[in-house]
Parts: structure tokens; C-alpha cells; sequence
């Protein structure tokens, strides 16, 4: 379980989140809606310890993990899929994912995790031979989603996996990440298109400049089409 | 053009080769990983030069005893370096500047140093290998022949461990997005300290492997790291493959223009060579620019 309490993070001069509260329960599929520019990114990165936060806890199994390095927030399980997906640009799609399971418990079962993304991506395979930096826009969505796969994650958090993708890599992102979640795994997941991840939520939270405006039911939330376009326009 | 010219002119050239490409890989690998111009790398090369010294003639053991000693406290002295000097700073504005002169400045104290604690004298560290044969009339030593093999062995060596195993594709991963290294849960720090250590390790080698042949004095780091310098920019920072080349290539161009033209055109011959490579291609042979790194 990962518990975000009165989280407070922010840039050079500039405060983005204002106290932030939220729960993300085992198996869940938590989202975070928002537009852009109101923290969505800061907050994935005030968890991961990417951004140090100014104040408020992060509680992982009641564990406060707050200011740990982001190396060992990472080994401890809360994988952070990043937007812009960050693949190591001159390293082979197999090595991308090897360095997924850099973590020693992780390396030695390397090869059972490397044939369960394969199960998911097949083509990641075929191709494992080839630079990252010449993948296709949505081919890198789909290995950096794997590279964070191939880590012992107890919870994924994923920054805007359709950023930027045509609509149909779009849907096989979402396909994907829905197997994932389908098979265990809790999801904590920032996004801006509620028609997108209606079928990975259970719960909703609204993000505006910086705070948690509603909370609610996935079912509820994301049917509430008056409210939705009011928050996200 | 005699036999013996041509046989000494290969033969100098490659060990000539060798030393700058043992000398460069250490300073290339650092510039990969960490973006650190590590001008403390020929005052490393000195602490293990010394550091054998010392286990030879203050401890009376064998050379085969005081290598690994030297080499050990070449990599101790990088990594207290890092610890005390790059570490504080990696990150954050003014890295470049800073780690300059800290390292210009640790080059200048273990030359006081060493002038303090062992002379100004120049002292004799035993061959590992001693002894020589004659090929067509040049002397080839034994040292040299070592000396060849372990820096050929040695760029086998860096290359496979950054290509096939975890900790060395964890440099390459942290040098080329450092932000998702840390994702991976790869200690980003430790990381650049482990770099560090190899390349300290990489210098002392080099040190107690040269100095029977150039002697040493309290100045001996200097000569190394400008050739390592030379060879890193011709090859391309950051690039093993442009240190191990242009090592090999600067050797032997230099040692055909001593042994044809005399010693006094060598270097002159070498800078020239090198502005002409450097207008050609300005990132170096292998010249990675600024987004390909290791």
C-alpha cells in the first residue's frame, strides 16, 4: 500500500503541489486526472524521490520512504515509468530491459521476467538487437513500459502513457498496462483522458493547480461527464 | 631504409602505442561515464608508481608483490577523490569549472608530495619482466612485450565488462540518462565512484608497468597524462575504441618520424597530425559529440 500524506513539492521558486493526500491500496488502479501544468509530473516525481518534497510523507507498507535516495525507493519496489519514457538512447532494447532488472534479487530471475514482457510485447524479441534511439515513438512507450516491468514492482507508476501516441498505439498501451493490472499489480497512473483508462481504474482523484480536488469511485467519476468537462475541459 | 629502421620504428610505435592507449582508456572511461576532464589522472599514475616503489625498496619485496599493492592504491587514492572532491559537487552548477582545478590542484599536491617523501631523485622500479632479445638488430625488452599484451588485454577487458555485465551496463546506462538509471533502482553515485576506481586502478597499472622504462621522478605524471590527453582528443572523448586507435596510430606516426626524421620532429610531427585530424573531424576519430557516450 502507498500512502501520500500532506505532500508538498515544488521547483526553484515555485510551489506546484500543495498538499497532496492519496492512497493507493494493493491491486488498486488508481488515477490521477488532471490537465497539464497542474502536477501530475511533479507528484509521480515527489513519490520517486526525483524531486525531494518541501513537506508531507510517502508511506510505502506504512514504511516512510520520504526522503530515500530514488535508487532505493526504486529497488523497494515502487517503479516509476517515466514520461518521455528515458530509454538509454544508445543501448540495445535488450540491454534497456536487462537494466530493468538491475536490482540483485531481480538480476538472477532476469531471464523468466525477460520471457514474461515477451509474452506481452513479442516484438521486443525479434528485435532485441536494435538501438533504442531508432525505435518508433510508440515502440519506446511499449519498452520503457516493459523495462519497468521487468523490475520486482509492487506498484507502477506511470507518467501519461499515450502522450504524443496515434490512437490505436494508444489502445495497445492501454491493452497492455490493463494485463499487468489484471494480473496483481497495484497502479498508480497520471493521465488526462478519462476515456483512456476507464477500464484500469478503481479509484479517481481530480487534480487542480496543485491539489486533490475530488476523490471518488472510478464508476462514478469517470460517468460524470458534466464534472469531467469542467476539470478538464 | 634499413630493416633495423623499419623494426624499430614498428616496434617503438607500438610500445609507444600501448602506453598512450593505456594511459588514455583510464581518462576516455571517466569522460564517458561521469563528464569529468580528470586532470589528476597522471598524479594517479604517480601515487601507484610510488606505491610500488615504496613496497620494493622500503619493504624489500619482489616488483610482483608491489604491482597489485600499486594498483590498489592508485584506485584508493581516484576513489578519495571522488569522495572528497567530485562527489560534493556532481550535479550541480559549476561541476566543470570546480572539478578542474580540483584536480589541477591535486596534480600539483602529490607532486610535492612525492618531492617531500621520496626526493627529487630519480628512482628505479625493477622490470616484472626483466631482460631482452635482439630482432634484426633492435633491442626488444621483455617489459615492453608485457607492457603491449596488458594494455591490448586490458581494453579487452573495460570493453567486455561494459558490454556484458551488470555493473559495467550500469555505467553505460547511468552515463546516458542518468534520471532512469535511477529508476532502475542503479545507485547513480556509487556508480560514478566505481568509474572512478577502475580508471585510479587503470593508472597505477600504467604507472608501475612504465616506470622501469621512463624512470621516476616527482614530475614522471606529467608527460602520461598529457600524452593520455592528446590521445583522448584525437580518438574522441569518451570513445575506448578512439583511445585504443589513436593510441596506436600517434605511437607509431611518432616513432616512424623519430626514427626517419629525428627525435627533434616527433612531437611537432604528432601536434600537426593531430590539427589536421581535429579540422577534419572536430568531435575526434570516433568523435561521439555530446549525446553518444560510452
Amino acid at each position: 500500500m502507498l500512502e501520500v500524506k500532506g505532500l508538498v513539492a515544488g521547483y526553484a521558486g515555485s510551489e506546484v503541489l500543495h498538499g497532496i493526500d492519496l492512497v493507493v491500496n494493493d491491486g488498486e488502479g488508481v488515477i490521477v486526472l488532471g490537465p497539464n501544468g497542474h502536477g501530475k509530473t511533479t507528484l509521480l516525481r515527489a513519490i520517486t524521490g526525483l524531486l525531494p518534497p518541501r513537506a508531507g510523507q510517502v508511506l510505502l507498507n506504512g514504511k516512510d520512504i520520504t526522503h530515500w535516495r530514488a535508487d532505493v525507493i526504486a529497488a523497494a519496489g515502487v517503479v516509476h515509468i517515466p514520461q518521455g519514457d528515458l530509454l538509454f538512447p544508445e543501448m540495445t532494447v535488450l540491454e534497456n530491459l536487462l537494466m530493468g532488472a538491475y536490482n540483485g534479487r531481480t538480476w538472477a530471475e532476469r531471464k523468466v521476467r525477460l520471457g514474461r514482457v515477451y509474452e506481452l510485447f513479442p516484438w521486443l524479441d525479434e528485435r532485441g538487437g536494435q538501438l533504442a534511439r531508432s525505435l518508433s515513438g510508440g515502440e519506446r512507450r511499449m519498452l520503457a513500459l516493459a523495462r519497468g516491468l521487468m523490475s520486482k514492482a509492487e506498484i507502477l507508476l506511470i507518467d501519461e502513457p499515450s502522450l504524443g501516441l496515434a490512437p490505436l498505439t494508444t489502445q495497445q498501451i492501454y491493452a497492455s498496462i490493463q494485463t499487468v493490472k489484471d494480473g496483481g499489480m497495484s497502479l498508480l497512473l497520471a493521465d488526462e483522458n478519462a476515456n483512456h483508462v476507464a477500464g484500469l481504474a478503481d479509484r479517481v482523484y481530480l487534480l487542480e493547480t496543485g491539489m486533490l480536488v475530488r476523490e471518488g469511485p472510478a464508476q462514478e467519476l469517470l460517468h460524470d461527464k458534466a464534472l469531467l468537462e469542467s476539470y478538464l475541459g | 631504409m634499413h630493416d633495423t629502421q623499419i623494426v624499430q620504428a614498428v616496434w617503438g610505435g607500438v610500445l609507444f602505442g600501448s602506453v598512450y592507449g593505456l594511459m588514455a582508456l583510464g581518462l576516455t572511461l571517466v569522460w564517458g561515464a561521469v563528464r569529468l576532464l580528470n586532470l589528476a589522472h597522471g598524479a594517479i599514475f604517480l601515487v601507484g608508481a610510488y606505491a610500488a616503489y615504496w613496497v620494493v625498496s622500503s619493504l624489500h619485496q619482489p616488483i610482483l608483490v608491489a604491482l597489485p599493492f600499486g594498483v590498489l592504491a592508485a584506485a584508493a587514492f581516484a576513489y578519495a577523490m571522488h569522495l572528497v572532491f567530485i562527489r560534493p559537487v556532481l550535479g550541480k552548477p559549476g561541476f566543470d569549472n570546480s572539478t578542474l582545478v580540483a584536480t589541477v590542484g591535486i596534480s600539483i599536491s602529490v607532486s610535492a608530495a612525492a618531492l617531500l617523501i621520496f626526493n627529487p631523485e630519480y628512482k628505479v622500479v625493477p622490470p616484472v619482466l626483466a631482460g631482452s632479445t635482439i630482432v634484426a638488430g633492435v633491442q626488444i625488452t621483455y617489459q615492453g612485450l608485457l607492457v603491449i599484451g596488458t594494455s591490448l588485454a586490458l581494453f579487452a577487458i573495460v570493453y567486455m565488462f561494459l558490454t556484458y555485465t551488470r555493473h559495467g551496463m550500469a555505467i553505460r546506462a547511468v552515463s546516458q540518462q542518468m534520471e532512469a538509471a535511477s529508476l532502475m533502482s542503479i545507485p547513480v553515485v556509487q556508480t560514478y565512484g566505481l568509474v572512478i576506481a577502475i580508471s585510479g586502478a587503470l593508472a597505477g597499472l600504467a604507472g608501475v608497468l612504465l616506470s622501469p622504462s621512463f624512470f621516476l621522478n616527482p614530475q614522471s605524471g606529467f608527460n602520461p597524462m598529457i600524452q593520455a590527453l592528446i590521445v583522448t582528443i584525437f580518438g574522441g572523448l569518451g570513445s575506448i575504441r578512439g583511445a585504443l586507435v589513436a593510441g596506436f596510430v600517434l605511437g607509431v606516426f611518432e616513432s616512424f618520424v623519430e626514427v626517419f626524421y629525428g627525435v627533434a620532429w616527433a612531437q611537432p610531427g604528432v601536434f600537426v597530425l593531430i590539427i589536421l585530424m581535429l579540422i577534419v573531424r572536430p568531435n575526434g576519430l570516433f568523435g561521439i559529440g555530446e549525446v553518444r557516450r560510452l
